[in-house]
């Protein structure tokens, strides 16, 4: 490619979206309103490596908005139930979850937390929400060496399995819960000795800051919630 | 003793604010199954005993479980319930920690009943149901089709939703029980209790 692009968002500007995007999935909003606002993920992850998560969701999206059009209105029966679970949580859901996904798996939690902090977030919240951000790919892992692990012993995720849920829910949430205090432990450590209790204003190895990039996605996600909200207080004019 | 938390308690509430939502999340999936979606408050509140047992054995200051009824309401706020979740989740954490207080973060009753009336925060994801019932009917019939709407709309009352958090708060205080069983059995011999 010739075109060197140097694609990087601020991790506010990822939280700002999300939180619009948040907005939008309770109320039915114009077609074309809220079509932008599904872009947005499609771009970010186009734009950043993730070209084909980027278009297996476009195209999961098309399926689904076409299903509700033209085919549920008039579809009956169990199909239909099934349908119409497809076609909600992909129209509704899915831009938050691949936007969610894509938050969590581009931004580095020191570079979470030096926006965060440029933005004076208090600590007590800062904290937790970094240690969240950190945490759950490992959780993934960690759920993944246990399954491999009760497989081991002949009680995988099968249907025999399936028959004591109780037994399985205990095997999986005992060895988590395990692991999680010993992370904790291991995490405050970790962090006590970098010294992020102390009280001093911290400096930071990575600059971060606004570029045009997160003013343009920024100023496309605030004039859709815009029209969303003057949508949906009545504004017929637009509909 | 301090009154501030300091960075090992941020921590905690940190990891466990991880693992009560990945858990709601799992056994949030079985709410595509429509007459399932108005049992997911009790679910939860059948699930999440054991980590809020195990959790509360960490917690000594009075600050720890509001912080994490905030957490949860905002990463539910960003995953697309509305932003109810936010306050209620607060207020009832705020509640529960008050409870706590009282016993001092040691007794074991209060603990229980702590765990009934944090996990209330849950309904905040149903409220807007109860609220908005009639735009909210009107926009399912555009998008989800009438069948759903026919199938669901009897259990959209008002006193459904009272049976809905009583339900749920004798689900938290059986799931705190049960914690406090599943803590004995596991955790305390392994010394992490």
């Amino acid at each position: 490619m010739g075109l060197e692009l140097n694609f990087s968002i601020d991790a506010r500007t990822k939280i700002i979206i999300l939180a619009i995007l948040s907005f939008m999935v309770f109320n039915d909003v114009p077609f074309y309103v809220s079509g932008i606002l599904v872009l947005i993920p499609f771009l970010f992850l186009f734009l950043s490596d993730y070209k084909k998560i980027a278009l297996i969701y476009i195209l999961i999206y098309v399926i689904a908005k076409f299903l509700q059009i033209s085919i549920l209105p008039t579809a009956t029966g169990i199909l239909s139930v099934l349908l119409i679970a497809f076609s909600y949580t992909a129209t509704r859901m899915l831009p938050i979850l691949v936007m969610g996904y894509y938050t969590i798996s581009t931004t580095k939690v020191s570079e979470f937390i030096a926006s965060m902090e440029k933005s004076n977030v208090p600590k007590d919240i800062l904290i937790p929400i970094s240690v969240i951000f950190r945490y759950i790919p490992s959780l993934y892992e960690e759920i993944r060496s246990i399954t491999d692990a009760m497989k081991m012993r002949g009680f995988g995720l099968t249907f025999k399995s399936l028959k004591s849920p109780l037994k399985l829910i205990e095997f999986y949430m005992v060895p988590i819960l395990i692991s999680a205090v010993k992370t904790a432990d291991e995490l405050s450590a970790a962090s006590l000795t970098r010294g992020l209790s102390n009280p001093q204003k911290r400096t930071h190895l990575i600059s971060v800051g606004f570029n045009k990039f997160d003013y343009l996605f920024i100023l496309i996600a605030v004039v859709g919630l815009g029209i969303y909200v003057y949508y949906s207080l009545g504004g017929v004019l637009l509909a | 003793m301090s009154e501030r938390l300091n960075v090992k308690d941020l921590i905690t509430v940190g990891i466990f604010s991880v693992i009560i939502i990945v858990l709601i999340f799992v056994f949030g999936m079985l709410g595509y199954i429509p007459i399932l979606m108005l049992g997911l408050p009790v679910l939860a509140a059948l699930i999440c005993g054991v980590p809020y047992m195990l959790f509360l054995t960490r917690v000594s200051k009075f600050g720890m479980v509001t912080l994490m009824g905030f957490i949860l309401g905002c990463v539910m706020f960003l995953s697309g319930h509305t932003w109810v979740p936010i306050v209620t989740f607060t207020v009832c954490a705020f509640i529960a920690d008050l409870i706590l207080k009282m016993g001092n973060y040691s007794s074991v009753k209060n603990s229980i009943v702590s765990h009934g009336v944090f996990i209330l925060g849950i309904m905040g994801n149903m409220l807007p149901f109860f609220i908005l019932r009639d735009a909210y009917m009107a926009a399912m019939q555009s998008s989800m089709g009438n069948d759903y709407v026919n199938v669901i709309a009897p259990f959209l009352q008002t006193n459904v939703l009272i049976v809905m958090i009583v339900l749920t708060f004798i689900c938290g205080l059986i799931s705190a029980y049960i914690g406090k069983i599943v803590l004995k059995k596991h955790f305390q011999k392994a010394g992490i209790a």
